[in-house]
């Protein structure tokens, strides 16, 4: 009686710390969703005077003044945006699609390669990013392929670190009995993948879904440096391009097209944020 | 039986890794060749062309050992690995901690799908973004912490955040783990959603209480998730860029500049020397790739490992046995 | 639940670009109403240009000719713009192609370094911070001399009294020939807070308070019995050291590098005790540049939390004034009851500076494969000369000094700036109400003068941020005065070349 007493109060006692805890993360979590959020209504004056606040003089009339010269300048917002979502959602096709068949060509059959070639992608995995970017600009000057959509899109084809998840969900979550049992009804292998495979793996789509999408839309760098004409711009190039302003930089409508690029990734986050919620099932053990 | 079959479909291997192979070799091994290249070569300054450039076949390594010299190099990693370690514990250890209330069985945590969303969401700002909230936050002689400090009267002047190397540091570190313990957590308890129920339920008839259960079942059955955390953690961390170039810079003695920010100043400031850029992170990939298989040796799978040997036995046998 | 709250963003975002595209024919007037209270360089087009011409588009004219123009801010593609509306039989010849790249994260210099290598530019804009890669540098043999594009130049900068400086760093060293020329000039001068002056020293006439800090006199001594007599009273004589740095980086006798080894001029190596001097006698507020903190200081508040009391002066050219302080000063016009606190509007003046300094600015340059091309060629040519040259009431400084490039709605002159023809400054009118009236462009001129662009070496953008660090590091406390030079000797052979070999 006593014993259960006891652990009753230290569960409610873990309880008021997780709680507290979980509390306290989720405010640093939001706080800069709200600072970015209410500085797109602030003047450029306010933000310079104290740049964290939550407070507004005139939210309307600064949004709108913010949102002219954002609009003002000389490139679009709108073409931006939709120039974004066509690199993102097209890298996260291509990435999602051809990783997970890739992860089951390494999953589901065995050849002399395999080791060899798996052992490939997580060495491609390891060399850093900042060089293989210097060859490749330097490579796509070189053939005139820059400023076109193309070139930031087919390279997600080969997405060394989402092969190296993806096969690790195959190996936690699929049994080959599924495979085989399609073999039986006659299905091609192309076939078995699209149709029995690949559906099996939604869960673990979703969630690479959502970092590859993040990923590639806040992708600045090598956009910058290949698309160079306006109307190829990425909304993040715009963004840079106020802040690059460098005698006056107007905080305000950087804000706004922060908001503005923040906005379409929440959209996203959201829909697909029942997998975060309910998981992945990624472990060391099959049932 | 089973592994005969997997033999016959062989070929569909090769098949379904052509996409990623072709856009491999396309992409991706151009650059790296190139980087190769450039590293043992004289390619330097502004008007370099492959045309002009050579390797250097007297000195091979020149560049190599130039770049050991660099103080700043050896700066820098030094920074790298610190910062690194400073952020992956405690972001390991949180996302650890909230995994574990987060899976546990007994006690459910009311609202905890919340939780886990607002959690990853730092992840979806932007590096600039968030660079420039953080600059603002610590900002001296007046920013938010530091008036909140000297009110509180813990301080008479403020804490100059960008003074020196370990506070600025500490900030670089506590971005990245801030950013970085969701997305950790995310994939912890997808690793322990994947563990076979039955192994929960025999603990609890053994009578394991709840640390007990934490430690010796959830955290040795997601092992292969810890690998994939721990390796691409680790790949990240000696590549961390963004944050510390748009927040660090060279402020603090230099405390927060990573190699990849060296990289990149060698390749593309001055006099422009993409050769010790490129030797820079040939060194630095030599490294990830050794680190890497330290952890894929402490991490693997013992008695799989066992399976295959046995496995590849058998076959060398039947193999023979056919020959014969 | 989540549903709705996606459904919810998805709407506003769906409207908020809707409303964008409607939002794009009346961006001209947009443009031009906020002219007034934001820079000249972000209205896309003057009044007169009607609805048609307002598409955003990458191109500027129509004619057969095209020139690639590249810059790093819309400020030289919108005077392209502005000089086809001016003369439209230039559009009809040819079509201006605009690239733009943000300097942010360096992005600008590696590919237009690429574009240049493949002869896919013709025209390009480069700030003071990289401009001397372009025209002494490595980059320097891009670019076509002045003289090669057809212009007179050597009566021409004669004749618009171009300022020196300016005419320094265009020019190229290997074969002394102009290469490249800036439209504004940024001498820096002084701006100082009147109320304070008056209470101080007694009086806020500029010629009194330039005497009170020795400005023009090349040396500091004065200047610090300035900062303690200021400093009696409570108030710091500057915000940070980076407001003085800025004087002290650009009138020295020497750059940073001299004979390829790595030089520290005696005038820099005293910013080491400079800067130790304003800490530790509480001189400045310790903020530095472009931060909250430095703000707060033009609004004339005590830092947050804080009782200090608001920095004396600034030390800037004529575009710190526009682009900072007059958007910082937290007012649009004077306090009606002269409490300046948190409203300094119309409480600042403009004296010389202790020494002549400049800071910033953009040169334009044209690319050797232009000059070659018989059909670029001209075209070019009149660009370039129009807004560099050109010292008529038609040419782009005259308009550009006066207000007229982009005029507030109502017709009054928009922002003032000062630029490189002192022929046009002579008959320029500076008189701004920010300065309380005053005529700004007196001591703007003096300090054109002064500067000095032969110091200047290719790599100061990257020698300046190590070298201040390391003063930061000694002023502070942190390192002696040798370890701080040793490390910062050692971190520019690392970052910029090799040992010695600079």
């Amino acid at each position: 009686m006593a014993k259960t007493a006891t652990l009753h109060k230290e569960s409610i006692g873990l309880k008021v710390v997780i709680y507290i805890v979980c509390v306290i993360l989720a405010i640093l979590s939001l706080l800069p969703f709200f600072i970015m959020f209410t500085n797109a209504t602030r003047s450029t004056a306010e933000i310079q005077s104290s740049a964290i606040s939550l407070y507004s003089a005139h939210p309307i009339q600064n949004l709108m003044r913010n949102w002219k010269v954002f609009n003002g300048k000389s490139f679009d917002p709108s073409t931006g945006f939709v120039n974004s979502l066509i690199v993102s959602t097209c890298t996260t096709i291509l990435a999602v699609y051809f990783s997970c068949l890739t992860s089951y060509a390494l999953f589901a059959y065995e050849w002399k390669l395999r080791d060899a070639f798996f052992g490939l992608i997580v060495g491609i995995m390891m060399i850093p990013g900042t060089v293989t970017m210097i060859g490749f600009y330097q490579a796509a000057y070189q053939v005139h392929m820059t400023n076109k959509l193309a070139m930031l899109i087919i390279p997600a084809i080969a997405s060394p670190n989402m092969v190296f998840f993806m096969r690790q969900y195959l190996q936690a979550s699929l049994s080959l009995e599924i495979v085989d049992s399609g073999r039986i009804d006659g299905a091609g292998e192309f076939m078995i993948f699209n149709r029995i495979v690949f559906p099996l793996m939604k869960p673990a789509i979703a969630t690479q879904c959502i970092f590859t999408f993040v990923g590639s839309w806040n992708n600045l760098f090598l956009p910058q440096i290949l698309l160079t004409k306006k109307e190829k711009y990425t909304l993040p190039i715009e963004v840079a391009l106020l802040n690059s302003d460098i005698y006056q930089t107007e905080y305000g409508s950087i804000y706004l097209g922060l908001s503005l690029t923040v906005i379409p990734l929440l959209i996203i986050y959201i829909l697909l944020s029942r997998y975060i919620v309910e998981g992945v099932a990624l472990g060391g053990v099959k049932s | 039986m089973k592994s005969k079959k997997l033999v016959d479909y062989g070929k569909y291997g090769y098949l379904f890794s052509i996409p990623f192979i072709l856009a491999f070799l396309v992409f991706s091994l151009y650059p790296i060749l190139f980087t190769f290249y450039i590293g043992f070569s004289d390619f330097a300054g502004m008007t370099a062309t492959v045309k002009d450039s050579k390797i250097l076949w007297s000195e091979p390594f020149k560049n190599f050992a130039t770049v050991f010299r660099a103080n700043l190099f050896r700066k820098s990693f030094g920074n790298t690995c610190i910062i690194w370690i400073m952020n992956f514990i405690p972001q390991m250890g949180l996302a650890l901690l909230l995994t574990a209330w987060f899976t546990d069985r007994r006690s459910k945590v009311k609202g905890q799908g919340i939780f886990k969303i607002l959690f990853y969401m730092p992840n979806i700002i932007t590096a600039a973004t968030v660079a420039v909230l953080f600059t603002q936050i610590f900002a001296y002689p007046s920013g938010p912490i530091n008036t909140t400090l000297i009110k509180l009267g813990l301080s008479e002047k403020g804490v100059n955040f960008m003074l020196t190397p370990g506070r600025v540091r500490g900030v670089v570190a506590f971005i990245q783990f801030w950013q970085w313990y969701g997305y950790t957590m995310v994939m912890l308890i997808s690793g322990v959603i994947g563990i076979n129920p039955e192994i929960f339920e025999a603990a609890d008839l053994d009578g394991a209480n709840r640390v007990q259960t934490f430690f010796l079942i959830t955290l040795p059955c997601i092992r292969t998730i810890m690998l994939y955390v721990l390796v691409t953690s680790l790949i990240g961390g000696l590549n961390m860029f963004d944050i510390p170039a748009l927040y660090a810079m060279d402020r603090g003695d230099a405390g927060g500049y990573t190699v990849n920010m060296y990289i990149k100043d060698v390749a593309f400031t001055g006099k422009q020397r993409y050769n010790l850029a490129a030797a820079a992170s040939i060194i630095m990939f030599v490294i990830i790739v050794l680190l890497s298989l330290v952890l894929f040796y402490i991490m693997r799978d013992k008695d799989e490992a066992k399976l295959k040997k046995l496995k590849k036995q058998q076959l060398k046998a039947a193999k023979a046995k056919k020959a014969y | 639940m989540k549903k709705v709250i996606a459904g919810l963003l998805s709407v506003a975002m769906i409207a908020a670009m809707a409303g964008c595209n409607k939002a794009t024919p009346t961006t001209t007037a947009a443009g031009t109403t906020a002219s007034g209270e934001s820079k000249p360089a972000e209205t896309t087009a003057p009044a007169e240009t009607t609805t048609a011409e307002t598409t955003v588009k990458a191109t500027y004219g129509e004619g057969p000719v095209h020139i690639n123009l590249w810059s790093f801010t819309n400020e030289v593609p919108n005077m392209a713009q502005k000089y086809i509306q001016l003369n439209p039989e230039f559009g009809k010849k040819y079509t201006v192609d605009v690239t733009i790249i943000a300097t942010t994260n360096q992005a600008y210099q590696p590919a237009l370094d690429a574009a240049l290598k493949n002869g896919e530019v013709d025209m390009y804009a480069a700030e003071a911070a990289f401009v001397l890669k372009y025209t002494k540098g490595d980059g320097a043999q891009f670019a076509a001399a002045y003289k090669d594009l057809g212009i007179d130049v050597d009566k021409a900068v004669k004749d618009a009294e171009i300022a020196q400086y300016t005419v320094d760093i265009g020019t190229r060293t290997s074969d002394s020939a102009l290469v490249a020329l800036g439209y504004q000039a940024t001498g820096g001068a002084m701006i100082y807070r009147a109320s304070i002056a008056k209470e101080v020293f007694g009086s806020d006439d500029p010629a009194t308070v330039e005497k009170e800090v020795g400005g023009g006199s090349g040396k500091y001594d004065t200047f610090w019995k300035a900062a303690a007599k200021l400093k009696e009273k409570g108030y710091p004589i500057v915000s940070g050291d980076g407001d003085v740095w800025h004087m002290v980086e650009n009138s020295s006798s020497s750059g940073w590098v001299v004979d390829g080894k790595l030089n520290i001029a005696p005038e820099r190596q005293a910013f080491f005790d400079i800067s130790k001097q304003l800490v530790d006698n509480g001189w400045c507020n310790e903020t530095s540049d472009w931060q909250p903190s430095w703000f707060a200081d033009m609004k004339g508040l005590p830092q947050e939390g804080k009782d200090n009391k608001s920095a004396f002066c600034f030390f800037g050219p004529a575009w710190l004034i526009n682009y900072s302080m007059k958007d910082n000063c937290g007012g649009k016009e004077a306090p009606a009851d002269g409490n300046y606190a948190g409203n300094t509007f119309g409480d600042w003046r403009v004296c010389k500076a202790p020494a002549g300094f400049f800071w910033g600015g953009t040169w334009v340059l044209a690319s050797k494969s232009a000059a070659e091309n018989a059909d670029k060629k001209a075209g070019v040519a009149e660009l370039i000369n129009w807004i560099t040259l050109d010292a008529s009431d038609k040419g782009l400084q005259y308009l550009w000094a006066n207000g007229l490039f982009a005029p507030n709605a109502d017709g009054t002159p928009g922002t003032k700036d000062c630029v490189a023809s002192g022929k046009v400054m002579a008959t320029a009118n500076g008189e701004v109400a920010f300065l309380g009236g005053q005529n700004m462009f007196p001591a703007f001129i003096a300090a054109n003068a002064n500067a000095t662009g032969k110091n200047m070496t290719q790599y100061d953008e990257n020698i300046n941020a190590l070298f201040r660090e390391q003063v930061n590091q000694y002023a502070h406390g942190q390192k002696s005065i040798d370890d701080a030079i040793k490390d910062f000797r050692s971190r520019v052979a690392d970052k910029i070349g090799e040992d010695g070999s600079l």
